[in-house]
């Protein structure tokens, strides 16, 4: 049953891979509003001077909010040419969710890297601890990934989808992006914070996964 | 007299006693003065905002293993409800923050936290007016009540530890020992028993409204 399920997931997610290399204006869209608005505060504070706690806040914001251009995106490709219901029938909810979390998590670890190597050469900052920023990357984008693969499937349906998808995730993105920041700030020169915030958010991480997996089912399958 | 009458009565009743207290019997805190009485308006006003936060994600998940629609009914009010009592604590919060520290706003940990519970009921109504067909709506939302509810352990125990904070010690200190004037604990039992009643007297009094609202709709 295990192996089974490991192998449905692997489907969905090749599916996923195969779409996203047909549509790249997805990628593309994600990455060029990343990059559009770092360079924009870049432009506006002239490089740099600001604070390691404000590079840290903007660094994340900048990454939440490239990831939201993004994210109704998720069952969008299905749903616009009328193949929801095939995955429904031919797919356990879990190897659905499952598919599309890792596919969203790759997809937010590719935009990941070239936007902090031109937040790093744009905002003159310099990395004290990279280990601690991989992980923080590692364990926020699980964290969008995983609430965010759950949000867009909420919205299916909604009149007004575009825009729902930021109102529903910020309130439950604030368990990572608050002590993401604080650990950021770290990494980015100032005090060193407590480690036990990496703890923290891979421990919310598992909760938001685990939550995620329990509630799917119940949108995925119509009464 | 039928039950909800009887509750009103025993309510209004209650609220005076209590309007009573608040003004006549409890004397000036140390450090904040006359100042305190706002506080047997505002901590009723956030328990029960959190209370209905509490019992909305309850009655979502009672929809989604029963598919009654009666529960959907009652998380939605509790949601709305919800959403007026935590606009009153952040709003009285915010007079008491002002009042005490001089500035409305600062991202005290349990302000960053009442914000976080105003946005989760924000999203939640928004979710549910943007979804037209009724089940939908019901599971859509019932699935947000719980999955939001998640949020409240970082929001008790991880959040006050990244910021510092300026809000009074809660009414049970870290020694595990009651630090208050006896009058006073007593006016705020009265005062969140009285908040706790008018949301159930609320609560019991739209379950027929909302049931026409749907039919109609």
């Amino acid at each position: 049953m295990k192996s089974s399920l490991f192998h449905d997931i692997r489907l969905v997610f090749r599916k996923e891979m195969k779409s996203a290399l047909r549509f790249r204006a997805a990628w593309a869209a994600m990455l060029m509003f990343a990059l559009t608005t770092l360079a924009c505060v870049s432009l506006a504070v002239q490089g740099g001077g600001l604070s390691p706690r404000l590079l840290a806040a903007l660094y994340w914001t900048v990454l939440f909010f490239a990831f939201m251009a993004g994210i109704d995106r998720v069952f969008e490709a299905e749903d616009s040419a009328g193949t929801l219901l095939a995955l429904r029938v031919y797919a356990p909810a879990d190897a659905v969710l499952f598919g599309k979390l890792l596919y969203t998590w790759l997809l937010l670890l590719v935009l990941a890297v070239p936007l902090t190597l031109a937040f790093l050469l744009l905002m003159d900052v310099t990395v004290v601890t990279p280990l601690v920023l991989f992980l923080l990357v590692l364990l926020g984008c699980w964290g969008m990934a995983a609430a965010g693969t759950l949000v867009a499937a909420l919205g299916l349906g909604a009149s007004v989808r575009g825009s729902l998808a930021p109102i529903l995730l910020m309130p439950l993105m604030l368990p990572v992006f608050l002590p993401a920041i604080f650990v950021t700030s770290g990494a980015f020169g100032a005090e060193a914070a407590s480690l036990s915030f990496l703890f923290g958010m891979g421990l919310y991480d598992a909760v938001l996964t685990v939550g995620a997996s329990v509630l799917f089912p119940h949108l995925w399958y119509a009464d | 007299m039928n039950r909800k009458k009887i509750l009103g009565v025993f309510l209004a009743v209650l609220t005076l006693a209590v309007l009573c207290a608040v003004f006549f019997l409890v004397p000036p805190a140390e450090g904040l003065d006359y100042y305190v009485r706002i506080a047997f308006f505002h901590i009723p006003m956030a328990w029960v905002s959190v209370l209905a936060f509490l019992l909305s994600a309850w009655w979502g998940a009672r929809y989604l293993r029963s598919r009654d629609m009666r529960f959907d009914r009652l998380s939605a009010r509790s949601a709305r409800l919800g959403l007026i009592f935590v606009l009153l604590a952040t709003a009285s919060g915010a007079v008491f923050s002002k009042l005490t520290w001089g500035a409305y706003w600062n991202w005290d940990p349990r302000q960053t936290t009442i914000f976080v519970l105003l946005l989760i009921y924000g999203a939640y109504l928004t979710l549910r007016a943007a979804l037209g067909e009724a089940r939908l709506r019901a599971r859509a939302s019932a699935v947000y009540a719980l999955f939001s509810f998640l949020t409240v352990p970082f929001l008790v125990f991880i959040l006050p530890r990244l910021y510092f904070s300026l809000h009074p010690s809660p009414v049970i200190n870290g020694s595990g020992s009651i630090d208050m004037d006896t009058s006073m604990l007593l006016t705020l039992l009265a005062s969140l028993a009285d908040g706790t009643l008018l949301y159930a007297f609320l609560m019991a009094g739209g379950s027929g409204r909302d049931i026409r609202k749907e039919e109609s709709a």
